[in-house]
């Protein structure tokens, strides 16, 4: 067993067979003698291959669109314009009027290009793999090279490359490819990010080392610790076995029969097909900001309309929470103009805009979202408004919503009122947690900004990191609060965050009394494997023990003795 | 006409700004070119090459300077600035960004 470091890029495990990607090698003819260039021909034929790859390009763009999501496909924008460029364009074509064939001309122009970026630290190295991506495309057009045809390598495959570009990575299949692992690359290349979003294990950034792995290998990719594992022992094995445990489509119970709800967090509409495909019981948190980011204006209500009746239609008869717009404060919408703010997380976000400057967006929101909730064959539809803190807030919801209801009734608009909750990641929510849980269907921690407020770190700030911790004492016993504060109030009470979707932490989850978890689609099988495991009793006595904790390695060790 | 903006988006001018940046300036019926705050008019290069405009490596905060000629060229300008000055994340930020932050932050359950 060989262990090799590089930098953890998705925070997934698998194991496969190594089988190594190198791009053929575009090796150049020799340079023939310019006289006997006709540069006519040598013209058409880069104008032939610009065209094809502009086409690959497009395809690339719309496949990474819906795999992955607009986000991504951007990407593909900027690789056009490289295709493009007036400056690449104009030095290939003055290559060759001189006498240089059309792959000799290509080759120069974008070296320098990439050359004189290469240089260059961070995100500017990155446009070097960019001008690599779209050089190679026109070199292999010129060639007649074939490209590999990633997206059909055998199952279990784990894929070692020099680099990839973001084409290769976004043509993988997430079914097949088990990993990868790269010589080169950062955590922020567009190559990584893509298989981030596609779930793929990665690791970047091995180095040479990665070189001498042979083709046929087993190899173990762990991208949570950023390591490459040749010949894993049966152990280290095992420690993937968890994220790969086997699909559940049924309801889950603990063994003795208290059933829990194991739910997917859902960002974007590409992201349903897999969450259905892991298993996931419904989406305990369907976020909206994706209708609202990247464009010029708001979308109407029947664009929101279809993209929630859409989330229903993926999950018939089970519940699909759908999170009213949270933004402000740190997350900017251009049109919105919402000015900044010194203390963003602290400010003007999530329902406070709501119900203040943006009312309007809210209202549209509402009209669509009543107007779901009276489609058939769906799921149900429940709501859910964040950042709550004054129970004043959810009273005013609910009276927008009665407007929004009377507004459609009088229009003759079929239309329903879903289930309303509110989303806790205030210690105020916490603290009104059954005055709000008395006035709503169910309450959802938010446990990322619940940490945040608890213990006044801000997420982002990296000099605070070890306070932003969901297992501090302080923050489990707001959770504890929460939960039977909500069930007093006559309200169920579900956990949406990285935290719900951590299988070692499902059983003091689970004893802390929470009726639904919601994660990342990719965690939901092992998540509802290790619920079939749990004893309630004993998981509640585990919650004790953690809440009678007064700091978080006393939390870690009443774990570890679990 | 000529015009000096401060670049507001967090990556500066790098992939999605620059995009944005460069398709705006081939929508408008102008010649316009961009540079460094107090380049020289040799030093400007064109406004609607990708690899020139990426090449600037301009970060956020930096002034530049866009110098504009043709008939639309006020509208260019003005059309230039807005996206100089609206912060958005670029695209190793927006979702995939926010990705970054999820899995740094642990957020999948989406705060913004």
């Amino acid at each position: 067993m060989t262990t090799l470091t590089g930098i953890g890029s998705t925070p997934l495990s698998g194991v496969g067979t190594a089988r190594w990607f190198r791009p053929d090698a575009l090796e150049l003819p020799d340079r023939p003698d310019p006289e006997t260039v006709d540069t006519a021909d040598q013209r058409e034929r880069f104008e032939d291959a610009r065209d094809a790859a502009r086409e690959a390009i497009q395809t690339a763009r719309d496949r990474a669109a819906e795999r992955v999501g607009e986000d991504e496909a951007a990407v593909f924008d900027a690789h056009e314009q490289f295709l493009d460029d007036p400056q690449l364009v104009g030095q290939i074509e003055d290559a060759i009027d001189d006498g240089t064939t059309a792959e000799h001309a290509v080759s120069d122009a974008y070296g320098d290009a990439v050359s004189q970026f290469e240089g260059m630290e961070g995100r500017m190295a990155e446009r070097a793999d960019d001008l690599r991506d779209v050089r190679d495309r026109l070199l292999r057009e010129l060639l007649g090279v074939e490209t590999a045809d990633l997206g059909s390598l055998p199952d279990g495959t784990v894929l070692l490359a020099e680099r990839l570009t973001p084409s290769d990575t976004a043509e993988l299949d997430p079914e097949a490819v088990a990993g990868i692992a790269t010589v080169t690359g950062g955590r922020t290349s567009h190559a990584a990010i893509i298989a981030r979003s596609l779930a793929i294990p990665a690791v970047v950034g091995v180095g040479d080392a990665l070189l001498d792995v042979t083709e046929g290998a087993t190899v173990l990719v762990d991208g949570e610790a950023g390591e490459v594992v040749l010949d894993p022992d049966e152990k280290r094995r095992e420690s993937v076995s968890e994220l790969d445990a086997p699909v559940e489509t049924e309801r889950v119970s603990t063994a003795d029969g208290r059933e829990i709800e194991v739910a997917a967090n859902v960002g974007r509409p590409a992201e349903l097909d897999p969450a259905v495909a892991r298993g996931a019981d419904g989406i305990g948190l369907f976020r909206t900001e994706f209708l609202f980011l990247d464009r010029e204006g708001p979308p109407g209500e029947d664009e929101q309309f279809e993209a929630i009746t859409a989330a229903l239609n993926a999950f018939p008869g089970e519940r699909v929470v759908v999170r009213t717009l949270d933004v402000g404060g740190d997350k900017q919408v251009p049109y919105l103009d919402l000015p900044s703010e010194p203390n963003p997380f602290l400010g003007r976000r999530g329902v406070r805009l709501s119900l203040s400057a943006h009312a309007d967006l809210f209202e549209t929101q509402l009209r669509a979202l009543l107007r779901a909730a009276a489609t058939d064959g769906g799921g149900d539809l429940a709501v859910m408004v964040p950042m709550v803190a004054r129970v004043e807030e959810v009273e005013d919801v609910l009276e927008r919503v009665e407007g929004v209801a009377a507004d459609l009734e009088r229009e003759g608009v079929a239309h329903a009122v879903p289930d309303l909750g509110a989303m806790v990641e205030t210690p105020a929510a916490t603290e009104m947690a059954e005055a709000l849980a008395a006035r709503l269907d169910f309450l959802s921690i938010g446990t990322n900004d619940l940490t945040q407020y608890v213990m006044a770190a801000d997420r982002e700030n990296d000099g605070v990191a070890d306070l932003h911790d969901p297992l501090h004492p302080a923050v489990l016993r707001a959770i504890d609060r929460t939960v039977r504060a909500g069930h007093d109030g006559g309200a169920w009470v579900g956990m949406c965050g990285e935290m719900a979707g951590d299988p070692d932490l499902t059983p003091l989850l689970v004893g802390l009394g929470l009726d639904e978890l919601s994660m990342s689609a990719v965690t939901v099988p092992a998540v509802k494997q290790r619920v079939g495991d749990i004893d309630s009793e004993a998981a509640r006595e585990l919650a004790g023990e953690a809440l009678a904790c007064e700091t978080r390695a006393a939390v870690q060790s009443a774990l570890a003795r679990e | 006409m000529d015009r000096t903006v401060e670049i507001v988006p967090e990556a500066g001018l790098h992939a999605r700004p620059a995009s944005k940046l460069v398709q705006t300036a081939n929508a408008y019926d102008a010649t316009v070119r961009i540079g460094h705050a107090g380049a020289d008019d040799d030093e400007l290069v064109s406004a609607d090459s990708m690899l020139a405009v990426t090449g600037l490596n301009a970060q956020q905060g930096d002034e530049v300077v866009l110098v504009a000629e043709g008939s639309d060229a006020e509208a260019a300008l003005d059309a230039l600035e807005a996206v100089l000055t609206t912060p958005v994340e670029d695209e190793d930020g927006s979702a995939a960004g926010a990705e970054d932050a999820e899995a740094e932050t642990g957020d999948t359950e989406g705060d913004p």
